[in-house]
C-alpha cells in the first residue's frame, strides 16, 4: 500500500498521441445519437410556410385550410408570435435584434419563414404547411451588394437606414503620398458568392417547457448563445434555459449564432406542448451561407517588390438578417490584411443588408474571401514584376516583432516556416513538362487569422471519490472530436489515465462563447489547466507539507487522499477570457491589439488545367497549420486535410446561385460538394509544432482553407498564364480566361 | 391519401412485419420506424450515401425505394455487420483503427458500400474501391483516412 504523502505516479505521455474518439466505434457502426435521433415523450411535429418573394408584404395568413387538416394541432404566424404576452421581445439576434421566429409585417428573402404548421406527425405537418394560403403584396427587391447602396435603393429595415450592416476602417501610415511616389502600383478585384457549409445533419431542435423552464436540444455549436438569446426573448432568467447538445453531424459554422430555436421554443411556448423541428436539405441551404465578398486591392510596390502601401474597399453581402454580419465585417477588416507587413494601409470594410439568404459563419469565415484576393493578387504582383512568388512572400512577410496593420506588436509568427514546408513538399521550382492537351503548374498561399475577440469559456473538472474524473464544458463535438480532445488536455494537466475522464456533452452547466473560429483547443487547454491547477492546490492543502506542482508527471493519489480526508469530490473550476481590448471600440478607426495569437496557415498545389475545357485537375496538395503543440495528430491532420477538401468545393465549383432572388440550386444534385474521386491521391498536412514545451496550443480548425483558392488559381496562373479573379473557378470560367474571352 | 400495407422484411437477419403507406420510402421505414440509426437521410436524391444499406447483397441508396417495392427481400444496415458477439466487422474495424471518422454522419453508408465492394470483388485495389465510393460523400473531408482504412482492407486481402 503506498501511503498518499509520497504517492508520485509518472504515468504514459496523453498529449501528442493518436487516440481514438471515445465514441468511436459508436461513430463507425452507426449507433452514435445524434440531436436528429433524439426524441421527447409527448412532441409534436412542425413545419416551416417558407416566403416565396424575394420581399413584400405580408397581407393575410389564411390558416384554416391547414386547421381542417386531421392532425393539424396549430398554425402560428409572425402575426400571433408578436402579440403573444407569453413572448415578451419576440425579435433576436446577437448583433441586431432586428429577426423574429416568423416574419412579422413583411418578408425578406425568398425562404423567410411565415409560419409554422404543428401537427401530429411530421407528414401532416407536412401537408398543413402546403395548405396555409399567403397573400403577399410584393415589394422591389435588391440582390447585388453594390444595387443595396444607391440612393433609392430598396430598404430591408426600416431602422437601417441605406441596408447599413457595419463598416469598419483602418487608416495608418500615408497611403497617398505613398501610392503617388511608388514605383509600382497594381489594382484588381475578387469575388466569392455565397456557398452553403451542407451539414449532412440538418438543423434540428426540439423545446420543451415545464413550468418557466425552458428546454431545447438542438444542433447547435453556440448553445450559450442560444440560450441567453432565448431567455431574453421570453424574458426569463438564463439559469431557466437549458440548451443541450448531442455530437453535431457536422456543423462548419453553419449551425453557428440561433437559427430555428427561437420558432420551435415559442411554439412550444404558446401550445404548452414539446415541439420538434428538422429542416429539409432545401431549407438548410435557405436558412445561412458563406458571406458573398467583393475585394478591391490596391498596392504600392518598390522595384524589389516591397509593398509600400495597399488600400482596400471590402464589400460583404450580409442577407436578409444581420446575425453577425456587423461584427463579423470588423473580422473581415483585420483578416483582409493578411501575413504582410504594411507600413500605409488604409481598409474600409462594409456590410449591407440585401434579400437573400442571412449570411453566418462558414468553416474559414471571412478569411476564404480575403486570402483569395490577398493571395491572388500576391502572385499578380509577383508575375508583374518578375519574382518569384515565394520570394515575394519572404520579402514581405511578418516576423515577430513587427507591428501589424492595426499597430499590434506580433508574436508567435511562424510563416516563414509554414511556407518552407509546403514549398519542400510540393516540390517549389521544379517545373514538371506539361503533356499534350494540359498546363501543369504549381502555387502556394499563406494566411493569417485573428482569433475571435471578447470570448469566454469556463470548465469545471470534478475528481470523484472513485477516481473517475468528470469534465462539464459548453463546448460541442462537431465531428474534431473535442470531447477527447479536452478528456486529454486534463488527463495531462490533473495527471490521470485518459481511461478515467469523460467529457460531457452541453448542457448548459457551464459557459463558452462559440465553438467556432478554431479557438476551443486554446482556450480549453487554459480554462483546464486552471481547474486542474485549482484541484492539485486543493489536494496539497489537505496532505499539509506537500506541493503538488504544475509538473503532470508528478500526480497526488487524489482518491487516497480524498479517502484519508473523508471527502467526496475535489472540484475545480476553470475560465479562459480574452484579452479586453478597445482595438474595436471606434468602428472608423481600428486600432491596437485585435487578436490574443494569430492562426497561421499555407497551402501548395500542383494543378493540371485542360486547355481545351479548362478543367481543373489538382495532382497535388500539401498543407501545414502551425499548431504550436498538438494534443492528437490523427484529429489535427484531418482538421488541415479535411479544410483542405471542404475549401475545393467553393474553390472549383460550389455557388449558391440566385435567379431573380431565388435559389435555383438547393440540393446535392445541383449544388455539389467534393467527393472522394474529386480529392488528389496525394494529399498531405503537416502540424508545425514549437520546441518549447509550454508553446501556446493553436486550434487547426481552419489554417489552410482560406489558402486552398488562391494556391489554386496561382496554380492556374502559373501553368496557363490565364488570372481567375472569380470564384468558384470552374471549367468554364478557367476556359473564358485562358482564351481571354470576358464573362 | 394513400392506404397503409402490411409487408414483411428481413432487416439484418430478423423478419420484421411493418405497415406502412404506399409512398414511404424505406430510409424512413428503417429509421423512423424500426430505429436503425445509421441509415439517414441527407439530400434524399440518392446522391450522398448516407442511407446507403444493402439489399440482397446490393448497396442501394434507401431514399430512392419505396418500402412496398422491397416486401419480401433482405436489408442489412450497417448495424447488421456488427459480429454476433457484438465485435465490429473487419471493415469497421479498420476504420476505427484508422480513425476514419469525424462527424460520423456518413461513415455507415461508407462502410456499407466497402463491404459491398469486397463482397463482390474480394481482391478489389484502392483504386477499385475508391471509385466505388464516388457516391460517398463526407463533408467533414475524411476521404484520407477512408482510403488509409482501405488500404489496411486490401493489404489484409492479400495476406
Amino acid at each position: 500500500m503506498t501511503t498518499s504523502a509520497d504517492t508520485l505516479v509518472r504515468r504514459a505521455r496523453v498529449l501528442g498521441v493518436s487516440l481514438p474518439m471515445p465514441d468511436a466505434a459508436d461513430r463507425v457502426v452507426g449507433t452514435l445519437e445524434y440531436t436528429v435521433d433524439h426524441s421527447v415523450e409527448g412532441m409534436v411535429h412542425a413545419r416551416l410556410v417558407r416566403s416565396p418573394y424575394p420581399h413584400a408584404r405580408i397581407i393575410d395568413v389564411d390558416v384554416s385550410g391547414a386547421l381542417a387538416e386531421d392532425g393539424v394541432l396549430r398554425v402560428v404566424t409572425g402575426a400571433d408570435i408578436e402579440t403573444a404576452v407569453e413572448i415578451p421581445n419576440p425579435f433576436f439576434g446577437l448583433t441586431r435584434r432586428d429577426q423574429a421566429p416568423l416574419a412579422i409585417g413583411k418578408v425578406r428573402y425568398v425562404g423567410d419563414p411565415v409560419a409554422l404548421v404543428v401537427a401530429e406527425t411530421p407528414q401532416t405537418a407536412r401537408a398543413g404547411a402546403e395548405s396555409v394560403l399567403v397573400d403577399y403584396d410584393e415589394l422591389a427587391y435588391v440582390v447585388d451588394p453594390k444595387d443595396a447602396l444607391v440612393p433609392d435603393a430598396p430598404v430591408l429595415h426600416d431602422e437601417w437606414p441605406g441596408n447599413e450592416c457595419g463598416e469598419w476602417r483602418l487608416d495608418r501610415g500615408d497611403v497617398d503620398g505613398a501610392m503617388s511616389n511608388a514605383t509600382h502600383l497594381f489594382e484588381a478585384t475578387y469575388t466569392s458568392p455565397m456557398a452553403n457549409a451542407v451539414p449532412f445533419e440538418p438543423h434540428v431542435a426540439i423545446a420543451v417547457w415545464v413550468d418557466d423552464f425552458l428546454e431545447v436540444w438542438t444542433a447547435t455549436q453556440w448553445p450559450s448563445a442560444v440560450r441567453g438569446e432565448l431567455a431574453h426573448m421570453f424574458d426569463i432568467d438564463p439559469g431557466k434555459v437549458q440548451v443541450r447538445v448531442f455530437p453535431l453531424g457536422g456543423g462548419y459554422g453553419a449551425k453557428s449564432q440561433l437559427k430555428i430555436e427561437p420558432v420551435v421554443a415559442a411554439a412550444a411556448r404558446m401550445m404548452g406542448r414539446p415541439v420538434r423541428l428538422e429542416l429539409d436539405r432545401d431549407e438548410v441551404f435557405l436558412t445561412t451561407g458563406k458571406h458573398p465578398a467583393r475585394m478591391n486591392i490596391r498596392t504600392a510596390v518598390d522595384a524589389e517588390g516591397r509593398f509600400i502601401a495597399r488600400e482596400i474597399d471590402l464589400l460583404y453581402n450580409g442577407g436578409a438578417y444581420a446575425v453577425v454580419t456587423p461584427k463579423a465585417v470588423a473580422q473581415g477588416l483585420l483578416r483582409s490584411i493578411g501575413p504582410y507587413r504594411f507600413p500605409n494601409i488604409r481598409i474600409r470594410s462594409r456590410g449591407v443588408y440585401t434579400n437573400t439568404i442571412p449570411s453566418g459563419s462558414f468553416r474559414g469565415a471571412m478569411t476564404n474571401q480575403a486570402a483569395f484576393a490577398y493571395e491572388s493578387h500576391a502572385d499578380e504582383i509577383a508575375a508583374g514584376l518578375g519574382i518569384d512568388p515565394y520570394e515575394l512572400r519572404e520579402r514581405n512577410l511578418l516576423e515577430d516583432g513587427d507591428l501589424f496593420a492595426s499597430g499590434q506588436v506580433m508574436h508567435d509568427i511562424h510563416f516563414r516556416e509554414l511556407l518552407q514546408d509546403v514549398a519542400k513538399v510540393i516540390g517549389w521550382g521544379k517545373e514538371r513538362a506539361s503533356p499534350a492537351g494540359k498546363a501543369i503548374g504549381k502555387g502556394l498561399a499563406v494566411i493569417i487569422k485573428t482569433t475571435p475577440p471578447g470570448t469566454r469559456s469556463e470548465v469545471r473538472v470534478e475528481v470523484h471519490a472513485d477516481g473517475q474524473v468528470l469534465v462539464h464544458t459548453n463546448s460541442v463535438d462537431m465531428g474534431q472530436g473535442v470531447l477527447g480532445t479536452l478528456a486529454q488536455l486534463t488527463a495531462h494537466h490533473l495527471g490521470v489515465d485518459i481511461e478515467k475522464v469523460r467529457v460531457r456533452d452541453p448542457d448548459s452547466s457551464t459557459f463558452d462563447s462559440m465553438t467556432a473560429g478554431s479557438r476551443t483547443t486554446f482556450v480549453a487547454d487554459h480554462a483546464i489547466g486552471e481547474a486542474c491547477e485549482s484541484i492539485r492546490r486543493q489536494a496539497a492543502e489537505i496532505v499539509a507539507g506537500r506541493s503538488y506542482g504544475s509538473d503532470p508527471g508528478t500526480t497526488p493519489d487524489y482518491e487516497e487522499i480524498m479517502r484519508e480526508a473523508s471527502i467526496t469530490a475535489l472540484i475545480g473550476e476553470g475560465v479562459y477570457q480574452s484579452t479586453p481590448s478597445d482595438a474595436l471600440s471606434n468602428p472608423l478607426d481600428v486600432k491596437g491589439e485585435v487578436a490574443d495569437h494569430w492562426h497561421q496557415g499555407a497551402v501548395a498545389v500542383e494543378v493540371a488545367v485542360d486547355v481545351e475545357t479548362g478543367k481543373v485537375e489538382i495532382l497535388r496538395c500539401h498543407g501545414a497549420a502551425w499548431a504550436g503543440r498538438v494534443v492528437n495528430p490523427i484529429r489535427a491532420r484531418q482538421q488541415s486535410e479535411g479544410s483542405i477538401i471542404f475549401g475545393m468545393g467553393p474553390a472549383l465549383f460550389e455557388e449558391v446561385i440566385f435567379v431573380d432572388g431565388q435559389v435555383s440550386n438547393p440540393n446535392l444534385s445541383d449544388y455539389m460538394i467534393p467527393s472522394i474521386v474529386d480529392v488528389p491521391i496525394n494529399l498531405t498536412s503537416s502540424s508545425l509544432e514549437s520546441p518549447d514545451p509550454d508553446a501556446d496550443i493553436h486550434g487547426v480548425g481552419e489554417m489552410t482553407i482560406p489558402a486552398v483558392a488562391p494556391a489554386i488559381a496561382n496554380a492556374i496562373a502559373r501553368a496557363t498564364g490565364a488570372r481567375v479573379r472569380d470564384l468558384p473557378m470552374t471549367a468554364e470560367r478557367v476556359l473564358r480566361a485562358i482564351l481571354g474571352e470576358p464573362e | 391519401m394513400s392506404s397503409n400495407s402490411q409487408l414483411t422484411l428481413s432487416v439484418n437477419g430478423n423478419h420484421v412485419t411493418v405497415e406502412v403507406p404506399a409512398d414511404e420510402a424505406l430510409v424512413h421505414t428503417l429509421r423512423d420506424r424500426l430505429g436503425l440509426r445509421s441509415v439517414r437521410p441527407t439530400c434524399g436524391l440518392g446522391i450522398c450515401g448516407t442511407c446507403t444499406v444493402q439489399l440482397d447483397g446490393v448497396v442501394v441508396s434507401s431514399c430512392l425505394l419505396l418500402t412496398v417495392q422491397v416486401s419480401g427481400r433482405s436489408i442489412r444496415t450497417s448495424e447488421g455487420l456488427t459480429n454476433d458477439d457484438g465485435s465490429l466487422s473487419r471493415v469497421q474495424q479498420a476504420f476505427v483503427d484508422n480513425g476514419a471518422y469525424q462527424c460520423a454522419y456518413c461513415i455507415p453508408g461508407m462502410v456499407m458500400t466497402v463491404e459491398a465492394c469486397f463482397a463482390e470483388s474480394p481482391n478489389a485495389s484502392v483504386e477499385e474501391v475508391r471509385e466505388y465510393l464516388a457516391g460517398n460523400l463526407c463533408r467533414c473531408g475524411t476521404y484520407v483516412s477512408i482510403l488509409e482504412a482501405v488500404t489496411e482492407l486490401v493489404k489484409g486481402e492479400r495476406e
